[in-house]
């Protein structure tokens, strides 16, 4: 039993981090046309491996396991990571066929995230990628996106581009996958945790510098307790996020429910961070210049997604618990 | 990372199960008083004999040496057998005076105190709040003289817990006349029964009177019972701390997720104003799972910070953050069954055992209020973890 990354874990950890704020870091989205995974940042993460964490190596992935892919969205989550790269690496571990799977490993071709509502398509991610997944609990289908007409909406989350389909594009692939799901789950878990994290990063620091009536205000408690509650949230919604990903990696019997109740904790310490970060923050934490807004609204989009708060609490209440 | 228990963790996770399945008292500890002191001594008397005391302390003082691991199984036994709660009055011998005696105390006051404490055969008390010191410990006042190889101390300490059935105290107190804050503080061991102590008990909305405040005329102290150095006190104080507020409530906060599964029971039986039960009323399914869900967390977080002290060897200043989410979950826990419950929930005579429910809704201000209050904890979390400008 052990519930710290060990080194291995840890290196992983640093290399998505580093490699994160280098390609896809948070300040991009201050530049205009930034949104999604363009399909030159996508060869990128693609050539490094990224898509494939979770894949056995016989598939062409790295081999490693839903820890490391937890590790890295947690990373990709503090840089408010458009969602292509999240659907992109559930695509990887759909069943198509061998040249596919290579050409979307690799980054070749493009994936967006397809959310079903009404009868109609909701996908997120680059307008010009050539697929489309969508992840139910039980299964999930890949979409052709070419040729697909498709009506753009504004999209709140400056990270990701919205677009609406009236009925279902053709069929590349279908599956009863319901590892998908958790994968998908898994990873905004830990994209939430990253958000969370990442605001109070940046209030902490800004506590340090601001002044008001000639103190620091990080010498007001009514800034330095919500900065300890927002610790609070962060510690238990992510000792949760590592229980749940280890029990993934190892098939515990209640793995669901380690996870039902990560994505819950990490919805709530998002998002209450993120909103606790911008008031603290005062008039500058509602400019667009600001990385605040970016926070919530990823937060936003990412708590609805495999499993808003209704969802996974129903889901959690009556599963049972093995030791 | 891990999930994977040993063979040995499983073994002894089988074995405690094992024998608390047939040594659990079948009857309920007595609400108040003298008897409910003697109940918790035969019980740490009959673990002591039986070899369970001490879990985690080491070998060579007593202890079973075990890991902070079996330590965590070990509390979840208990409170899978709902055995006797451990916040009892043996709690601050076991928990903190001992580990402090352990770190800091001399050969003699070790080989001495630690074998009474794991028998339950002393049973100890804390004094270090005072009226004018509680949040601010520094500003204590209750005085020290050295005479000779004696303390002779003068003055009053508040919120003793259990100070009329305690044999020994943790007594902070200033032995230099003119000193300050946290400089010229002594950490002593004293003795209840010595002449010159008074003991008032103080009723609480609990409707008990387990705090009390103790006076103190010159009462004399030998000086082999300083821990740590005279003058040094703070030291020894800031450690007794650090066991408290680290892994001090541990049994505690690894049972609330057995409660949450009673209050779970609970609303399965129990009817809203609607006539339905309450585990169909949305709202309330919902509290539960978010309950659940935060003590999946507390266990999760229990083991990360076990992996930490296991390896460090001493409890670091998460134990503030802990504190906060257990006593929050604590809170929301225990409204949660005031709303099950309905009118039933405002029946109590003060009865732990007879009105569980009640009584931990009343003592979830003392969850958050002793031990440092939680605003305090947010101190410690915004200078400590957050490293924020000191606000004093
Ligand atoms: C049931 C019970 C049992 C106890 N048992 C023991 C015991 O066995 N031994 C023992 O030594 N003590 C014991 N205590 C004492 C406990 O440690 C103190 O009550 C506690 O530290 C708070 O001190 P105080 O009561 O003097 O409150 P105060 O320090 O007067 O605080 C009053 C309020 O002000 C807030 N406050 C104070 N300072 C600050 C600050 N710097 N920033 C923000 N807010 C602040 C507090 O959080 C609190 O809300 C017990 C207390 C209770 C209630």
């Amino acid at each position: 039993m052990n519930l710290a990354p060990d080194s291995g874990e840890a290196q992983i950890a640093e290399a998505a981090a580093d490699f994160l704020l280098g390609s896809l870091g948070r300040a991009r989205l201050h530049r205009v046309g930034t949104a999604d995974l363009s399909a030159e940042q996508r060869g990128e993460v693609g050539g490094l491996g990224w898509f494939g964490l979770a894949l056995p190596e016989q598939s062409g992935g790295s081999g490693l396991s839903a820890v490391e892919h937890a590790l890295f969205f947690r990373e990709a989550g503090r840089q408010c990571a458009p969602v292509d790269l999240l659907a992109q690496s559930l695509a990887a571990n759909m069943p198509v066929g061998a040249a596919l799977r290579e050409s979307v490993l690799g980054g070749a071709v493009g994936v967006g995230l397809a959310v079903e509502d009404a009868g109609t398509l909701r996908v997120y991610g680059n307008p010009l990628a050539e697929f489309a997944i969508a992840v139910r609990p039980q299964g999930a289908a890949l979409y052709r996106m070419a040729g697909v007409k498709a009506e753009t909406r504004p999209s709140l989350v400056p990270s990701s581009t919205l677009r609406v389909i009236a009925g279902m594009p053709p069929v590349e692939a279908e599956a009863e996958l319901p590892d998908l799901w958790v994968l998908g789950e898994l990873a905004t878990a830990a994209m939430l945790v990253g958000i969370a994290e990442a605001a109070l990063e940046l209030i902490a620091e800004y506590a340090k510098v601001r002044e008001t009536f000639g103190r620091k205000i990080g010498a007001y408690q009514a800034v330095r307790h919500p900065c300890a509650d927002m610790l609070v949230r962060i510690e238990a919604a992510r000792a949760q996020l590592y229980f749940a990903a280890t029990a993934i990696k190892e098939a515990h019997p209640s793995a669901q429910a380690h996870l039902d109740a990560a994505k819950h904790l990490a919805n709530q310490a998002a998002l209450a961070n993120s909103d606790a970060n911008i008031q603290l923050h005062g008039g500058i934490g509602v400019t667009e210049e600001h990385d605040a807004h970016l926070l919530h609204k990823q937060a936003l989009l990412l708590s609805r997604l495999f499993g808003a708060r209704r969802a996974v609490l129903a889901n959690l209440l009556h599963q049972e618990l093995a030791a | 990372m891990d999930l994977r228990y040993s063979d040995a963790d499983i073994a002894f996770r089988a074995s405690a199960r094992n024998w608390l399945s047939s040594n659990v008292p079948s009857h309920r500890r007595p609400a108040h008083g003298p008897e409910a002191a003697r109940f918790d001594r035969d019980w740490q008397r009959k673990l002591f004999e039986h070899g369970w005391a001490g879990v985690a302390w080491p070998k060579e003082y007593g202890g079973l040496g075990l890991s902070g691991l079996q330590q965590v199984i070990w509390y979840e036994e208990l409170a899978r057998a709902r055995a006797p709660h451990h916040i009892n009055t043996t709690y601050v011998a076991l928990m903190h005076a001992g580990p402090t005696l352990i770190a800091r105390g001399t050969d003699a006051q070790k080989a001495f105190h630690l074998p009474r404490i794991l028998s339950g055969e002393s049973l100890w008390c804390q004094g270090f709040s005072e009226p004018g010191a509680g949040s601010d410990l520094a500003a204590l006042t209750t005085r020290g003289v050295i005479e000779g190889d004696e303390i002779v101390v003068n003055g009053a300490k508040m919120w003793t817990t259990d100070a009329r059935y305690a044999d020994y105290q943790e007594l902070l107190i200033r032995t230099e006349p003119g000193s300050e804050r946290h400089k010229g503080l002594t950490w002593v061991i004293c003795d209840m029964s010595l002449p010159g102590i008074e003991v008032k008990p103080v009723r609480t909305m609990m409707m008990d009177a387990h705090v009390n405040m103790v006076f103190y005329e010159n009462v004399r102290i030998p000086l082999a019972n300083v821990v740590g150095e005279v003058g040094k006190g703070w030291s020894t104080a800031l450690a007794t701390l650090s066991f408290e507020r680290g892994l001090g409530f541990i049994g505690d906060q690894l049972e609330l997720a057995e409660r949450v599964e009673r209050a779970i029971e609970l609303a399965g039986k129990v009817r809203t104003e609607t006539g339905k039960y309450a585990i169909e009323d949305e709202s309330i399914a919902q509290r539960l799972a978010a309950l659940k869900a935060d003590t999946m967390a507390i266990r999760a977080m229990t083991l990360a910070e076990i992996a930490e002290s296991d390896r460090t060897g001493v409890p670091g200043p998460n134990g503030s953050v802990m504190k906060l989410m257990v006593t929050a979950t604590h809170k929301a826990l225990s409204e949660l069954a005031g709303d099950l419950l309905g009118w039933e929930f405002l029946e109590f005579d003060g009865d732990r055992g007879a009105h569980p429910w009640t009584y931990d809704y009343l003592w979830s201000w003392v969850f958050s209020i002793a031990g440092g209050t939680n605003e305090i904890q947010r101190e410690i979390i915004a200078d400590r973890l957050l490293n924020l400008p000191k606000a004093r």
